[in-house]
């Protein structure tokens, strides 16, 4: 009884947020664990969509270093994604205009160097702007990333798009034998292809973790705490003698990096890379995630990052119910994702785990209460 | 192809921008935001009419007024229904703003399909007599259009300047708490300002979709261009939305003219002026407000 006991303790210490995030992550895995014995979801194809919630939380992590800590109005995070996904694409894969076909760590190198030299570039000149008029600066940046992807063919292949990029953990996949195993109940056959994606998801999964305890520590670091005050007011920030540019350009490059670090990783597991995938609308998909998770939270993040592409995705498995099979799934999507953005700040702008003890050290709290 | 030309196109371009334009100029200056579902609020009005010539049968010119009737009613909906109830902060309310856009489109996709569209009217060949006099190909269709959006633009100048709710819309414009002290029922001028920038921007939607082609993505697409006139005009000026409008366009159309610059990079070209306003003079052309 003394595990139930302390299970409920556990539980009774969450706030509200927190209970409805749990529910809700555990009605998001057991619909995915029913999906997968019935039989609508199969492995692999649930390992690429893992793949793809962990690019999406990647992306809101690092947007919400952006807004969330620093209260920087980012709207070209599909241009970082984009620079990251075609610095890593251009470098490694046979079939780039310019074929250099570089390990993909040179990639993810150059990816990082561009990206955050891009980043400097931009964010000199328009940290200054006001919020909205960053806002609109920076998605029509990404607008010109995207006509430049687009059209100039003779580097990055234009419309055509850029196929045959390697996978990131090359030549390690074929090392390990297929095995098959024979459970009497299920047969688990693991191919190449198979531990491959088991290979990136884990890769994805690693990488998550590391930039979510990174962004832990630093959150609660002084320089974690500079950035909340210039989020709550500057011009204090400023008082106290704080150079807030400085600390707002160096959340920017951080978070444009983070996210072009989820570009170079979705290259490498989708494989093709073109200029339709730099459309604003997933600039959007990532604030949602971010909004509805609650802005400052790094959990929240997370939270809106899988909620966003549940959503996305999950609504294709609409059309196996027999009563809906002919419905067109794509607008439906978008109005629910519209009427969820609308509903969230109507009701509950702060988000669905918004930042708490996360800005504290545990110790300090457990010290106040002895 | 000619500068004379590139001018023409221009105007007939330069006059669904300013159509665009004026409406989210209004808003952004009395709700203090910018809307983001402006553009799609451009396609709903290009829908209602599509509707309207199509499937009712009406004549082009009857489905137009339809389509603006339509754009105006949605847009003071959606301010009652979704931006008026709303207590947060400007940058809340341009995400919300993005939440209606989508809901906007996924309408028009759920409705119509993605599939272009085109208004059941004449008027796509050249207007001969033009061409032989000064080498510009226009359709009876573009003429019409720069016609209607002088009548339009004629319009509203008169209703700002000589109508008492123009004076109040411009005393609201200028400090809405003096305009209410003084008397001035805001609300009712917030609705007239709504019902006016929906109708425009159906208005723009409606000739966008006479000019090219009718589809749900067509009025996001434009978005940024008007983003563009409407910063490079000054927000809330709605003579600087004119002029930015004009400038905006006319740039966009142009662009072939500027050397080592392909016309794929037209949209580009007036992000970059936008861009540029921003950072050395973000008052806009116009300096703000005295001009409402």
């Amino acid at each position: 009884m003394s595990v139930l006991d302390a299970v409920r303790g556990h539980v009774d210490s969450y706030t509200a947020g927190e209970r409805f995030a749990a529910i809700l992550v555990g009605g998001f895995v057991a619909a995915v664990g029913l999906a997968l014995v019935s039989g609508q979801l199969s492995g692999g194809y649930l390992l690429f969509l893992l793949g793809l919630a962990g690019m999406y939380v990647l992306l809101s992590l690092g947007l919400n270093v952006q807004w969330g800590y620093a209260g920087l109005v980012n709207f070209s995070v599909v241009a970082f994604w984009g620079i990251g996904a075609y610095s890593a694409a251009l470098v490694t894969a046979p079939s780039a205009p310019i074929p250099l076909e570089l390990h993909p760590v040179v990639g993810l190198l150059v990816a990082i160097v561009a990206s955050a030299t891009v980043a400097l570039l931009i964010a000199v000149p328009t940290l200054r702007l006001r919020g909205d008029y960053l806002a609109i600066a920076t998605l029509g940046f990404a607008e010109v990333i995207r006509l430049l992807m687009l059209n100039e063919r003779w580097l990055t292949a234009g419309g055509l798009g850029i196929a045959g990029i390697p996978p990131i953990l090359r030549g390690i996949s074929e090392a390990i034998p297929q095995v098959r195993l024979n459970l009497g109940v299920a047969r688990i056959e693991l191919t190449h292809g198979l531990t491959n994606s088991l290979l990136e998801f884990l890769a994805v999964a690693t990488l998550v973790l590391v930039v979510f305890l990174g962004l832990r520590r630093i959150q609660r670091s002084p320089w974690g705490r500079v950035l909340r005050t210039i989020r709550a007011d500057e011009d204090l920030a400023r008082a106290l003698g704080k150079d807030t540019f400085r600390f707002k350009l160096q959340a920017f490059v951080l978070g444009s990096v983070i996210m072009a670090i989820a570009g170079v990783f979705y290259v490498h597991f989708n494989r093709y890379l073109d200029p339709s995938d730099l459309m604003a609308i997933e600039t959007f998909y990532v604030w949602i995630a971010v909004i509805l998770g609650g802005s400052g939270s790094n959990r929240g993040a997370i939270l809106g990052g899988l909620s966003v592409i549940a959503i996305l995705e999950g609504t294709r498995l609409v059309n196996a119910l027999p009563l809906l099979a002919g419905v067109d799934i794509a607008p439906l999507r978008l109005f629910l994702i519209g009427l969820l953005v609308i509903l969230v700040i109507r009701y509950k702008p702060e988000g669905l785990l918004p930042p708490q003890h996360e800005h504290i050290w545990p110790e300090a709290t457990q010290e106040a209460d002895r | 192809m000619c500068a004379l030309q590139l001018v023409a196109d221009g105007v007939i371009f330069s006059c669904i921008i300013i159509l665009g334009s004026i409406g989210l100029s209004l808003v952004y200056d009395i709700a203090n935001f910018p809307n983001f579902a402006h553009g799609d609020l451009m396609a709903v009005g290009a829908f209602g009419a599509i509707t309207a010539n199509t499937v009712l049968g009406l004549p082009f010119v009857a489905a137009a007024v339809v389509g603006i009737g339509v754009g105006a009613t949605v847009g003071v909906a959606t301010e009652r229904v979704v931006f008026e109830p709303l207590d947060v902060g400007p940058l809340e309310l341009l995400i919300a703003s993005i939440g209606v856009a989508l809901c906007y489109r996924a309408v028009l996709i759920g409705g119509f399909g993605s599939d272009p569209r085109s208004y059941d009217v004449g008027g796509r060949g050249r207007v001969e007599a033009l061409h032989e006099a000064t080498g510009i190909a226009a359709s009876p269709r573009s003429i019409a259009i720069v016609a209607s959006t002088l009548v339009l633009v004629l319009s509203l100048h008169l209703l700002l300047q000589y109508t008492s709710l123009g004076r109040q819309m411009r005393a609201t414009a200028d400090d809405p708490d003096l305009a209410r002290v003084s008397g001035i029922r805001t609300r009712t001028v917030t609705t007239a300002m709504w019902i006016i920038g929906g109708g425009l921007a159906a208005a723009g939607g409606v000739f966008l979709g006479l000019d090219t082609i009718v589809r749900p993505q067509m009025g996001f697409d434009l978005l940024l261009v008007l983003f563009a006139a409407v910063i490079l005009g000054g927000i809330g000026s709605v003579y600087g939305a004119m002029l930015g409008g004009f400038a905006i366009g006319m740039a966009h159309e142009l662009t072939p003219l500027v050397p080592g610059v392909g016309t794929e990079y037209k949209a580009a070209v007036a992000f970059v002026i936008m861009i540029l306003i921003l950072l050395f003079r973000p008052s806009g052309i116009m300096g703000g407000k005295e001009s409402a």
